[in-house]
Parts: C-alpha cells; structure tokens; sequence
C-alpha cells in the first residue's frame, strides 16, 4: 500500500527526461535483458560459483598409501588458509602489485601521449599512425612473447648481440630484470589499444571547446592540459580500471617466457600459481581457492580504484 | 521506490544471490562422490567377426608402429591420436578425460607420474586381466615401476639410463682426457674455462629437477620411502646435499654456464661448440642428433663419471610406460596392444627410430636398431655404454605421487639460488617441506624424513 503510494508520488513529481513512459515497461526490458542476463549467468555467475564451491571441497584418501579408492568431502575453508600459507602464492600478488605499479602508469602516460599527439596531427598521418601504433593489439599474447622472448635470449637475439658488442652486456632476462622484460611486452601490447580508447574520448570533445580556447589565445600545450586531458578523464579512468584487472591477471606472457630462463618460477602470477596447482598438481580444489581469492582481490583494487576518482570527481566538482 | 527496469547493479546482485543458492545447493550431495576416473574400466563382450576400436594417445610419433599394428591385425584397430607431451599439455588432456568419464583405452604415461595417477585411480588393473603373465618379457625394475599393491597397473615401455655425451674433437683439442669421476669431472672443467677460449664444459640446468635428482640417484640418495602409510620425504640427505654442494661449487667457480636446458639458447651452445659435454640420458642422442647436425662424428659417449674411482653406479633419467587406463571397454585388447607395441621386434625397432628411449623388454637390445655403430658418434657402438649403464641403477628408487608440482617447486628454488636467493643446498632443504606440504594438500599421510 505504502508502496503504491510513494510509487505514485514520484511520478507525479520527478517525471523522467524522456516524457512519458509505459507505466509496465517490465515485460519489454526483460526481453531486452534475457539474452544478458542467460549469458551473464552461464558463462559468469554459474563458472563462478562452481568455482566457489570446489575451493570449499577436499579429497579424503583411502587404501594403503592412499592409494585406493578416495572421495570427496565438505573442506570447509582450509584450502583458503592453505593457499595463503603458501609464501610463494602471496609472493605472487606482490610482484603483480609491484609490475602494476610501474606498468601501469608507464604505459598510460605513453598512451595518453600518443593520443595527444595524434590528436593535434594532420588527418592523414594521424590515421595511419593510428593503426601503426594499434597494430601490437592485433597480435595475440601468445605470439607477442615468443617474438619477444627470441630477443630477449642471448646467443639468439640480434639486440643481445648488438649491445654485447659495444660493450653492454644486459641479461634481459635475470632475476631483477625479467618481471620488466615481461612488462616491456605488455606495454608494447597494450599501450596502443589505450591509446585508441583515449582518441575515442578526445575526438567527442565539442569542436566549441577547442574554438574558445583558441579565441581565448591558449596555446596547443595549454589546449590539451587545461581542455584535452580534464575531458579525456573517463577514459583514462576506464583504460586504468581494465589495465588493474589485467595486470592481476597476467599470465600468457609469463608462461611463454617461463621455458627460457630458470627466473620465472611456476607460481610467478595468482593465475600462474593456480593453473600449476590445477593442472600440474592436479589439485582442482586448491586451485579454486586460489582463483576465488584472485577474484577477490582484483574486485577490491578495481572498485577501490574507481571509487578513489569518483570521490576526487566529486570533490572536483563542488 | 520506483518501477524502472532492474539495473546493472541489481542484476549483479541477483547474479550473486544466485551464485550462493547453486553453491549451497550441490555441497550437500558432494560428500561420499569418488575422486578422479568418473568410469570404471569393463571388458564389454564382442560378437564374432566384431572388430574392437581402441584410441591411443602418446607424444611419441608412433604411427608406423600402429599402421604395422593394423597390418597384422585386423580384429583389432588402435586409431593414434597425437598429444601434447607430458606436463605440456598431455597429462592435463588426460585427467580431464578421466573426469570426464570419456578416456583413451590407452595412454603413454611416464614412471614418475604413475603414482599421480594412481591416485585418481585412472590406471586399470591389469593384473585382472592376466598382466602377471608378461612379467618375464621385462627389465624387472621397469616393470615393478608399474606394480601398487601387487597389481600391475601399466606396461613398461622405455627407459633413460644416463651416461656422458662428450666431444672428442674438444677434449682432443684442448688436452682432457675422459673424465671417469666427478672430480676428474671438475677439472677437466677447469681445463675448458682455461683453454676453451669462452666455452665451458656443460650447463648446469636449474629448469631440469629430473636431471638433479638422477644425479642423486646415483649418489645413493633415496628421496622417497613409505613407511606404512605414510610417505616419507627425503631430498635433503647427506647424498643429496653432497652433490648440491658439488654443482654449487662448479657454479661459484664459474666452471659451467647457467641456464635451461634443451630450449633455444641451450641449442644453440651446443651447436657452436660453447660446451663440450652433456651428462645426459640414453634418449638424448636423438635430442643431440636432431638439433646440432653439423656435430656429425664429433660426439662419444663414456659412462657416467663415478663418486668414487671404480665404482659402477648409475642412475635413470625419464622413463615411459603404456598404461590402460580406467575407463576402458576392451582392456584385454588393449593390454595385448601395449604388450606387443612394447615387445615385438618390428615394432620396437619403429618405436627407436622416433625417439621412444631405452626398451623395456628384455633381450631385444641384440640384433635391434640401438645395437649398431653410429656414425653421429664417430662409428662408435655407443649404446653398449647404455646397456652398462642401465644395468647399473639402483633400482629401489620411487616417486611421490606429487612428483610435478615437486620438481616445480625445487626448480623455482634452484632458478632464486642460482640469483643468490639460497644456495643449491637450502633450495632441497626447501623442496623437502614443500613436497611434503604437497603429500597432505593431496590428503596423504605424510612426513620428512
């Protein structure tokens, strides 16, 4: 009853931007949500609570040596605390921590550049510069870090052998210097498809804005910093958010590496750790644990994240 | 309140609701499901004149071996199918089968993984259908590889007995003789560092734990026993440090090049003459043979080097067998399959030439492709130091049932030695608490030694 009333009292008073509207448009947007909602569920909701549910099971052995026969039962949360007893695992999360740190900003300054500079360019050099620079994109990850991998392993590599003869001896590949070998990789892949998000955003900037600024006398630089970058903030704030989750997720490239130098260990990223849990242990259930806590941790950062700039936004704003 | 269309964020809600409902749901019917092989292996009754289909899966290019098969057979047909190699790939397509329910009758399956599978319970007992019987066409420590609780669980195929690859042409060059022993080892290592003009006697590979642990093998470490029940882990032993230490020092003194083995750059040293020697197994000739041609006639191959001079120890690096596993409609079929493939002359002869390793059957090295002069070794019949060799291992070695993610483990810890993060020593010290940690992750009983 109450309910029926406050409904009322609020169409009367705020009446919705668009004029009138059914008064049942439920039936209609569950069509035009159904499809979403069977794909949301069987490829995102249903794998991930499957995945919840086999962290919390454990096998119970049997037979001599436990061998024989086993079968599986309620583990409660111990493969949580077992996955979090595993110094390598946390290890893990502090060297992607660590890699996003560095990787991140690098390659979004280097996108946000780009973006700029195309942006300012002449259309027909803009446009193939454009797709020159995105071109790494279209290269799968896989395929990306063995071509990289050849120039990184010395005795293979033409960029080894070069800087060895004039006198440089760099181990691309050591142990302080592979998690940037790795990271040289991502931002090769990545930085051009950011950087195409960002033009996206600079080009729905109103040719108005650009004029005023120009009748008020400011220069290309003042332009960009004071108009370009202020309006061009969602999409650096959407490249960011994309760039945590996949820096977290980092996997292909690590794994391709791994085979070449005996610096990348089998547990080098959350998700390199649970697939060796998983496949090479054959150990499903911990597995899950891991990829659960992954989950969550890249939840946290992600919605850490944009509500740290949604808040500065507002602030911004008043 | 209001009747707009339910938003993203509600929908996302509702999606994890619902994640919790399917979560509690099916928790309650979990207890009491078996673990691993979601199929049981029967012997399904054929009618006269039926012919029998039987799916093989192995990283070895064995096709000739199976079309002579199909040949001389024609009850009976094994269709081939190609697979990733072991840890690459081949394992993983073959756990998630026997999840499935829906495997291979047969599979190629390496020693130091049987106890893994067995722990899925995904090998047939063979013994049901007769194995026993066959015991006698094979090397008894390779068989017993495949024996749990007196069942025969999988047929051998072939072994890796270890031995040392060297250049003649090298050693010749710069004045070493054939070292006999591990500190004649070390300084003809000396030697090369001096006079090598760059080049070092070997790699010491930190990727390669199955290499570590044969040269523990021969030390006379035992890194696994089982008391009772219960798995008892032992990598960090006085034999095990001894050697660690000896590889440490070969490291420290810069005697040996660091870094993975069999990849690129490891080919590559090996191709140009950067190292002299590779303390490798029996199955490496065709790793050697394959990648470095222009090596032609340069190689020989001597007798592992000894710990003390006159000794005779040697030790087994890899290490196949042919395994029906569980799940299997025709395991009768299948058995005389992985017996024949295994044992028939012809076949084993197809089977060597595709680098399938050192045989499991007894008495078919004479007359077979292995026992002829090689000219990639010079003309020398360089299997007959193989055939010592492989009489020579201690054979009581076992392995865990964990035994990839151990050497997973002890070959991170070896790689953060090798950059100063522990020595080769800490790095067994490590693995033994790891693995141990692996045993009880598994639900095992399990303990150091």
């Amino acid at each position: 009853m109450s309910t029926a009333i406050s409904r009322t009292k609020n169409r009367t008073e705020k009446p919705t931007p668009g004029g009138r509207r059914s008064a049942r448009p439920d039936r209609a947007a569950w069509g035009f949500v159904l499809p979403f909602v069977a794909l949301f569920l069987f490829t995102f909701v249903l794998p991930l609570g499957y995945a919840v549910y086999q962290s919390l099971l454990k096998p119970v052995r049997s037979g001599s040596l436990g061998l024989g026969p086993a079968t599986v039962g309620f583990a409660g949360l111990d493969n949580y605390s077992l996955a979090l007893q595993q110094s390598a695992f946390l290890e893990s999360f502090a060297r992607v921590l660590l890699f996003g740190i560095v990787q991140i900003p690098v390659m979004l300054l280097l996108a946000t550049a780009l973006a700029l500079a195309l942006d300012t360019l002449s259309h027909r050099w803009a446009g193939v510069l454009r797709a020159a620079y995105f071109l790494p994109y279209g290269v799968p990850g896989v395929i990306a870090s063995i071509l990289w991998g050849f120039l990184y392993v010395p005795g293979v590599s033409p960029i080894v052998d070069l800087l060895g003869r004039i006198g440089l001896a760099p181990d691309f590949l050591g142990y302080d210097s592979v998690l940037w070998s790795i990271a040289n990789i991502v931002i090769w892949e990545f930085a051009g498809y950011n950087m195409l998000v960002i033009v996206a955003q600079l080009k729905a900037i109103p040719q108005e804005l650009h004029e005023a600024a120009r009748i008020d006398g400011a220069s290309a630089w003042q332009t960009a910093l004071r108009i370009k970058l202020p309006l061009a903030r969602p999409a650096l704030v959407l490249t960011g958010v994309f760039s945590i989750i996949g820096t977290l997720q980092l996997f292909a490239e690590p794994l391709v590496i791994k085979p070449l130098t005996s610096t990348v260990t089998s547990s080098y990223t959350p998700n390199l750790s649970a697939y060796n849990e998983a496949f090479a242990n054959n150990n499903i259930y911990l597995a899950a644990a891991e990829s659960v806590i992954l989950a969550l941790v890249a939840s946290v950062l992600s919605f850490g994240f944009l509500s740290l700039v949604n808040r500065r936004k507002g602030r911004d704003a008043r | 309140m209001n009747t707009s269309p339910p938003s993203r964020r509600s929908v996302l809600r509702w999606g994890a609701g619902a994640a919790a409902a399917l979560t509690g749901a099916p928790a309650l019917t979990a207890c009491g499901q078996t673990v691993g092989a979601a199929r049981t292996t029967r012997q399904e009754p054929t009618r006269p004149g039926q012919k029998v289909r039987l799916v093989f899966w192995t990283w070895v290019p064995m096709q000739k071996t199976v079309d002579l098969w199909n040949r001389t057979h024609p009850d009976i047909h094994v269709e081939l199918q190609n697979i990733p190699a072991n840890v690459q790939g081949g394992y993983q397509k073959m756990h998630a089968s026997l999840t499935a329910g829906n495997p291979p009758d047969l599979a190629q399956v390496e020693y130091h993984e049987l106890p893994g599978f067995m722990l899925v319970n995904g090998l047939t007992d063979l013994s049901a259908y007769g194995a026993d019987e066959l015991r006698d066409s094979y090397v008894p420590w390779q068989w017993n590889q495949g024996v749990f609780g007196g069942r025969v669980r999988t047929i051998p195929q072939a072994s890796g007995p270890m031995g040392l690859f060297y250049r003649k042409d090298l050693f010749e060059k710069w004045g070493i003789e054939t070292p006999a022993t591990w500190a004649e080892f070390e300084q003809a290592a000396r030697v090369v560092k001096a006079r090598g003009g760059g080049a070092r006697l070997c790699t010491f590979a930190p990727n390669q734990p199955p290499w570590f642990a044969a040269m523990c093998w021969q030390r006379g470490a035992r890194w696994i026993r089982t008391q009772g029940d219960t798995w008892v882990v032992a990598m960090d032993d006085d034999f095990s440090r001894e050697v660690a230490d000896y590889w440490a020092k070969m490291v420290r003194d810069d005697l040996v090049f660091i870094g993975p083995d069999m990849s690129s750059a490891w080919y590559r040293q090996v191709q140009t003459g950067q190292i002299a020697a590779w303390v490798g197994p029996q199955w490496g000739d065709a790793l050697l043979r394959g990648n470095a041609p222009g090596t032609k006639g340069k190689w020989r191959v001597a007798p592992l080097p000894q710990w003390t001079r006159g000794e005779n120890a040697s030790a087994n690096w890899g290490g196949s067998s042919t395994a029906v596993l569980q799940g299997s409609r025709h395991p009768r079929e299948a058995l005389q399959f992985a017996h024949w493939v295994n044992t028939d002359p012809k076949a084993v002869d197809l089977n060597i030439s595709v680098g399938y390793g050192w045989p499991a059957a007894t008495g078919i090295f004479r007359g077979s492709a292995l026992d002829k002069p090689d000219p990639f070794f010079g003309g020398q019949r360089y299997n007959d130091v193989f055939t010592a060799s492989d009489r020579a291992i201690d054979t009581s070695w076992k392995w865990s049932p964990t035994t990839d993610a151990d050497f997973a483990q002890l070959g991170d810890a070896f790689g953060a030695a090798m950059a100063g993060d522990g020595t080769l020593a800490s790095s067994l010290a490590d693995a033994q608490k790891s693995t141990v940690d692996n045993l009880l992750a598994k639900g095992l009983k399990a303990r150091s030694a």
